[in-house]
């Protein structure tokens, strides 16, 4: 559980500090501060020789009480729940030395810190800023603490500098970022030679809105509200691992009731979502019975969802220490007879599909990403599975009930193609039917909230992780404290913010038509990226 | 009398086609568990796009802006000359394969040039996909219609549809082969699966509807329209030339009713059959199509070979 026997914990995890490190602890969380010219090192060994997975990058803006910057690079000890965070300090000055080119996967991370705070990654690969436009003034900072969030910007000009590909027939198309259907905005550049991509560039930060910005200045209650909003249809994952964070922070201990609830519930929305995906999956290719039965499925689940708690995303029901809807016998035995009756719905549906060469003609061997270039952007959930990242953040690090439910296998494909991650999102399908109707047996009566919830006391100068396992993959949030025990910063990091990167990978090679396909199969969140 | 039938073998096709769009999507929508659209609902929206205003490129030249009314034009003329449900009266001069096909070619040269005309990304790839596959469906369209014109002994649609209905048995094998040989190349000239996708909203997948992207209001209704003329008008050749039963022999009343009737039922089961496929089947993959296509044409060689057995 979350409050793991600290001691055992420790002793484990020395293995992975350096000697002579000044660790400090916070709950599942071990920080420890490194100097600039010794973090690459570090985080070389952490992440290349031991093996743990890079969770997050991220800065902070300690000017006031620390003088100083901080960046933070977020570990995570594989098989516990427990976490590791070296970090530096950049005191009288903004550089910082860039670690994209031990791990790739960093980059982007750094780009988002150097486009928000203002630090300078020195010897970074790619200096374009991330997100921000070339609309927006690059002087101006706004994650830095002396940014008021309110402040109207001027907008100036400037051009954005795709990568190009030269060559005797080479022609560049350039796609939205308003499409001709509704989805999210996003602009990509494809580099083509005939019908064959040669290079493939998504650019976001349509959709930013100021998310991390406005967790600074919401109240406790708006910010739950917020995390529900990063990724609308991952609106229970995040504001789940928001609230662990919180919860951790306050050291509040959550009902076991609740942890069930939070299990059922977290899974509810996955099964909607990957009904969703594979009916989209399945419309892309033209394959219209399979997409009309996939937005069927999904549309019944967000029905159920809707009698269940009034919201169709499963909003306001996460809270502080707990949630805020129970279910009763009767609405537990509806839901799992609805589920008995959904899983052999689905089951027809998927025979009548896999029967089909034509539909598995499109998915087979499109969009091939290779393990290697997942290791190296550290591919998360469904993407990284199909591939054989054999990760999940349910098994791993369990949080809510996960612990006590019977997970099994984590489902791992080795193709790597759009058919592996519509194969996986099956199995998933399968799974969390399960787990529902387990959680519904085991679910233990009692309380659903803590209570005296109200006068809530966070820890100060405090940092608290967590990760959920949402629907497209790991959910990571980082929320530190200030001196006085307000939150002072938030990350949200949507596993589309990584899995993005794998994209241009995946396009690779494959023909024009077959791109929006490709997309698909990932379907990921612009607004989570951009936040 | 002449009059008359010429009025209606020029309004027929353009009257009727919406139609067949409608009957199709709604069928797919009941196959696929919605409830679809209202059957006449592609005439509503081509009077709507009559009404809207337009907007065309400041790059556009006179192909962009002359495209839809010669695409228009060409399916009118094709739709006037191709048996419906009279027999050959006097006058049919535009009656022949080659002016049938080339015409027909005429539009889909038009249109391509409309695609890349605006200089847009998606119009340019619409338009090389389309002459791609269309230039590889022109083999397989003409020797279809040659199969039909060599048993029949005539080059004439009119005397082709009359003269089927008195094919002997031998001829069963090559009449087949050239229907499916047909109908792989009706699939592919008028954008339907496993070519082209109708429905779809991916910029990057289309072909037809790449080309026709920049269009809008009156230009855009008159593209639609052409498109489901085009449609209708392959599906009365596949119902006339290869299932000519009850295509009138005399202009009699008791004769045409009848032709009618036979008609009607025979276009409908050719909307139903391309319903049922694009709800069963998948949307080719690009590189697969000119495979589909090249079947297409060795229908029509074996049985142009067998033709030539028999004879």
């Amino acid at each position: 559980m979350l409050f793991c026997n600290t001691n055992m914990i420790k002793e484990k995890i020395q293995s992975y500090l350096p000697k002579n490190a000044n660790v400090e602890y916070h709950d599942n969380l071990a920080i420890f501060e490194v100097s600039s010219t010794q973090i690459a090192e570090i985080v070389g060994e952490l992440h290349n020789q031991k093996k743990l997975s890079l969770k997050l990058v991220t800065a902070t803006d300690e000017r006031k009480e620390k003088g100083a910057f901080k960046i933070w690079y977020l570990f995570a000890v594989p098989g516990d729940n427990f976490f590791i965070c070296p970090f530096i300090e950049l005191k009288n000055t903004t550089d910082f030395p860039s670690l994209a080119n031990l791990v790739p996967e960093i980059l982007n991370y750094e780009r988002r810190i150097q486009t928000f705070f203002g630090l300078v990654a020195t010897d970074i690969p790619d200096n374009r800023p991330l997100i921000l436009h070339e609309n927006y003034p690059s002087n101006v900072f706004p994650l830095r603490k002396d940014f008021e969030w309110k402040t109207k910007l001027k907008e100036v000009t400037g051009k954005y500098e795709f990568q190009e590909v030269k060559g005797e027939g080479i022609y560049e198309i350039p796609v939205g970022p308003i499409h001709a259907g509704i989805i999210e905005p996003g602009h990509f550049r494809f580099s083509m030679a005939g019908e064959s991509i040669v290079q493939l560039e998504p650019r976001l930060g349509y959709v930013h809105k100021g998310s991390e910005k406005l967790f600074e200045v919401l109240s406790l209650e708006n910010k739950i509200r917020l995390s529900e909003k990063i990724s609308g249809d991952s609106s229970f994952s995040h504001s789940l691992a928001f609230c662990q964070t919180i919860e951790k922070l306050a050291g509040i201990e959550v009902p076991k009731r609740a942890l069930y609830l939070r299990t059922i519930f977290a899974e509810l929305e996955r099964l909607a979502n990957h009904f969703g995906d594979i009916g989209a999956i399945m419309m892309d290719t033209g394959f219209s019975f399979g997409g009309a039965n996939g937005s069927r499925l999904r549309e019944m689940m967000m029905q159920i969802n809707e009698k269940l708690t009034k919201s169709r995303f499963l909003r306001s029901v996460n809270t502080i220490g707990g949630v805020k809807k129970d279910l009763n016998k009767s609405e537990q035995d509806y839901l799992s007879k609805e589920l008995i009756k959904i899983a052999k719905d689905f089951e027809e549906v998927i025979a009548i599909a896999e029967d089909s060469a034509s539909l598995l003609n499109r998915l087979k061997g499109t969009g091939i990403i290779s393990l290697e270039v997942a290791n190296n952007q550290g591919t998360l959930g469904v993407a990284g599975r199909a591939v054989g990242v054999k990760h999940d953040t349910r098994v791993d690090h369990p949080y809510a009930a996960y612990a006590e439910v019977s997970m099994g296998q984590i489902p791992v494909e080795e193709e790597g193609d759009v058919n592996a991650r519509f194969q996986i999102r099956l199995k998933e399908i399968r799974k969390s039917l399960e787990i529902v109707q387990e959680s519904l047996q085991k679910i233990p009566e009692g309380e659903i909230i803590v209570a005296n919830i109200t006068s809530l006391i966070l820890q100060k100068s405090a940092y608290a992780v967590s990760m959920v396992e949402g629907w497209r993959g790991e959910i990571s949030y980082f929320v530190a404290t200030d001196a006085q025990g307000n939150i002072s910063r938030v990350f949200p990091r949507d596993p589309s913010f990584v899995n993005w990167s794998a994209l241009g990978e995946a396009g690779l090679n494959n023909i024009v038509p077959d791109f929006p396909l490709i997309n698909k199969s990932f379907n990921m969140s612009y607004t989570g990226n951009d936040l | 009398m002449s009059i008359f039938i010429w009025i209606i073998q020029l309004f027929f096709v353009p009257a009727l086609s919406p139609l067949c769009i409608g009957i199709i999507r709604k069928i797919k929508a009941k196959l696929q568990n919605r409830q679809g659209a209202n059957i006449f609902q592609p005439y509503r929206d081509i009077w709507k796009l009559l009404h809207k205003d337009e907007v065309i490129s400041n790059d556009a030249s006179w192909v962009f802006r002359f495209t839809p009314y010669i695409v228009f034009a060409v399916t009118l003329v094709v739709g006037f000359s191709i048996p419906i449900f009279f027999p050959r009266i006097a006058g049919f001069v535009t009656s022949d394969i080659l002016f049938v096909v080339y015409t027909l070619a005429i539009g889909t040269f038009f249109m391509a040039l409309a695609g890349v005309d605006t200089g847009s990304a998606f119009g340019g790839f619409g338009s090389s996909r389309e002459m791609t596959i269309s230039a590889l469906a022109e083999g397989g369209f003409i020797f279809s219609l040659l199969t039909m014109a060599l048993i029949a002994g005539s080059s004439n649609l009119f005397d082709i549809a009359s003269f089927s209905q008195s094919i002997g048995g031998q001829y069963f094998l090559p009449v087949l082969l050239a229907f499916g040989g047909f109908f792989i190349v009706l699939l592919a000239e008028t954008a339907r699966f496993p070519f082209d996708n109708p429905a779809t909203h991916l910029e990057l997948t289309m072909v037809h509807e790449a080309m026709i992207l920049e269009f809008s209001g009156k230009r855009l209704a008159l593209m639609e329209w052409a498109a489901a003329n085009k449609l209708l008008i392959f599906m009365v050749l596949g119902a006339n030339l290869f299932f000519p039963f009850g295509f009138g022999t005399d202009v009699g009343l008791a004769s045409i009713s009848l032709s009618i009737f036979y008609f009607l039922i025979k276009i409908f089961l050719f909307c139903g059959a391309i319903a049922v496929l694009e709800s069963t089947i998948a949307k080719f993959r690009f590189f697969r199509l000119p495979d589909l296509l090249f079947i297409s044409f060795i229908f029509n060689v074996v049985a142009i070979g067998l033709i030539y057995s028999i004879k």
